[in-house]
């Protein structure tokens, strides 16, 4: 056999034995190495010598509880162990007497084009674990948005179960009577809350918002702001009431976008809330 | 300690033996002091390495105490040197004779030597408690740290004699040999080795190029595993 060259597989056989290649790297030279016989001879050799590398070390004793230690963990040990191999399979090729040399030198040439063979397939095959890999970064984004909608959901129950409460009370906004546009506020008097529903709103122009008021003790109370969506909808759950003072109303106006401590606009829509 | 202190005045036997304990073969042009020449034919009738692990893959415990007795001190040593800590040494030699004793049907014989095996599996489940912890910057460089602090507590256990020469002389020719290589290819791969760092890592931490480290580690293991062909635990052909 020739001296590999740089770009030979075998060049990692050093770094393989010491454990020292990449995941990638380390799968590509197993493919090769399930081809050539000679390069697993020389990786054993190679293990061997960074198994002696151990020695380097400077020589500790373990305390003398240990050795009853080790024994009683193998006597715990509930798996038995596999049935003994026998040697012959893995002394094949040293076994071989020396009319195979022939047939091994001739087969060698083989070997090792077909070593250089899996060698490209196992960059191949690491291109696709690359690309699965990509995908599960795809789908780890798709469930985030799963999750992400999961929560969505849960703070719809939530406000579904805040709208279903006892002592809610329905508080209807209309604009005159008329019975588009509306707001619905669910009012939870024992928790000062309330959800707020529109529909059939127009949208605002870009720069305004609709704002939300509470005619507490006759003077507007500012609350908060909300668009609408392009079918004019909009939910709005935990709202604040004021919880102190005669809270007699509720309005809505449209504001400067940020909305505004007092209305600068006539009343869109309005509502009286019930004394309790 | 120097390379030199284990040895003491008595020839150490060196036991390279294979089933039935085959005789260690000098090689040619050998610098072994004529007083190292090891002893022909089987040191003693203990069994060898690989029958002990096939008695134990045939489920007799017995034989792991046996190989505890020639390689713990190998193991606990690796062991100690990557954990730092003398508990977690214990944990990790505890686990790897387990490991061992679990895995013992599948230990192929052709490709590695029993005390190899049992080496790699220790700096394994080492490098793995390590990780675990988080401890690598414990670690200093690997040259360094002769001396480990840590006192051998009282009772420490203490195996076979002669298993002890041949480790003390496998250890200075591992230091000798060590000594052989440039210090970039020597700290390359005790980098690997002892941290665990794959080439990449040892680039990143060197500030070095990567083919740099590969050519390091390639051209340093090559030359170990010439220098030490004829001390490998267990001559595996």
């Amino acid at each position: 056999m020739s001296t590999p060259d740089e770009s030979s597989p075998r060049d990692l056989a050093a770094a393989y034995a010491l454990g020292a290649l990449s995941p990638e790297d380390a799968r590509a030279f197993e493919a090769f190495l399930a081809t050539s016989a000679e390069a697993r001879q020389e990786v054993a050799e190679l293990r061997e010598t960074a198994a002696l590398l151990a020695l380097s070390a400077p020589e500790t004793q373990p305390g003398a509880a240990l050795r009853a230690r080790v024994l009683d963990a193998v006597a715990a040990t509930k798996v038995r162990p596999l049935p003994a191999r026998t040697l012959a399979a893995s002394f094949a090729v040293q076994r071989w007497t020396p009319l195979l040399w022939g047939a091994l030198a001739a087969s060698l040439a083989v070997a090792v084009g077909l070593g250089i063979q899996s060698w490209r397939l196992a960059g191949e095959l690491a291109r696709r674990t690359a690309d699965l890999a990509e995908r599960d970064s795809t789908i780890a984004q798709q469930m985030r948005t799963l999750a992400d909608q999961g929560q969505q959901l849960a703070a719809r129950d939530s406000t579904l179960a805040s709208l279903l409460s006892p002592g809610v009370e329905l508080i209807q906004l209309t604009a005159s009577g008329d019975p588009d546009p509306r707001i619905q506020l669910f009012w939870d008097r024992r928790h000062n809350t309330a959800v707020l529903h529109a529909s059939k709103l127009k949208p605002v122009p870009r720069g305004r918002t609709y704002q939300l008021w509470f005619i507490k003790d006759g003077k507007p109370v500012p609350s908060v702001t909300f668009g609408v969506a392009p079918a004019g909808e909009a939910l709005i759950s935990r709202v604040a009431v004021p919880s102190e003072g005669l809270v007699s109303a509720a309005a809505v106006t449209e504001e400067p976008e940020g909305g505004s401590p007092q209305p600068t606009t006539p009343i869109l829509l309005v509502g009286a809330l019930p004394k309790s | 300690m120097t390379p030199h202190d284990a040895c003491g005045t008595v020839g150490p036997r060196i036991r390279l033996g294979i089933a039935g304990g085959l005789s260690f073969a000098q090689p040619p042009g050998s610098l072994l002091h004529p007083w190292l020449m090891p002893n022909p034919g089987p040191v003693s009738s203990a069994p060898a390495d690989r029958d002990l692990v096939a008695q134990a893959a045939g489920g007799d415990e017995r034989s792991i105490g046996r190989l505890y007795d020639r390689y713990a001190t190998v193991l606990y040593t690796v062991a100690y040197r990557i954990t730092g800590q003398r508990a977690d040494a214990e944990e990790v030699v505890i686990e790897s004779f387990a490991q061992a004793w679990r895995d013992a049907g599948r230990f192929e014989p052709g490709r590695s030597s029993v005390a190899g095996w049992l080496t790699m599996i220790a700096r394994s489940r080492a490098l793995d408690l390590v990780r675990a912890r988080s401890r690598r910057e414990r670690i200093t460089e690997t040259a360094a740290a002769d001396h480990p602090d840590a006192p051998l507590a009282m009772g420490s256990w203490r195996g076979d004699p002669a298993d002890a020469l041949d480790r003390s002389e496998r250890r200075r020719q591992v230091l000798v040999a060590l000594e052989e290589l440039s210090p970039p290819q020597r700290q390359a791969i005790e980098l690997a080795f002892f941290e665990g760092l794959s080439q990449s890592e040892i680039a990143t931490r060197l500030n070095e190029p990567l083919g740099t480290v590969k050519t390091r580690v390639r051209l340093g293991m090559q030359k170990l595993r010439a220098a030490l062909r004829p001390f490998f635990f267990e001559q595996g052909r």
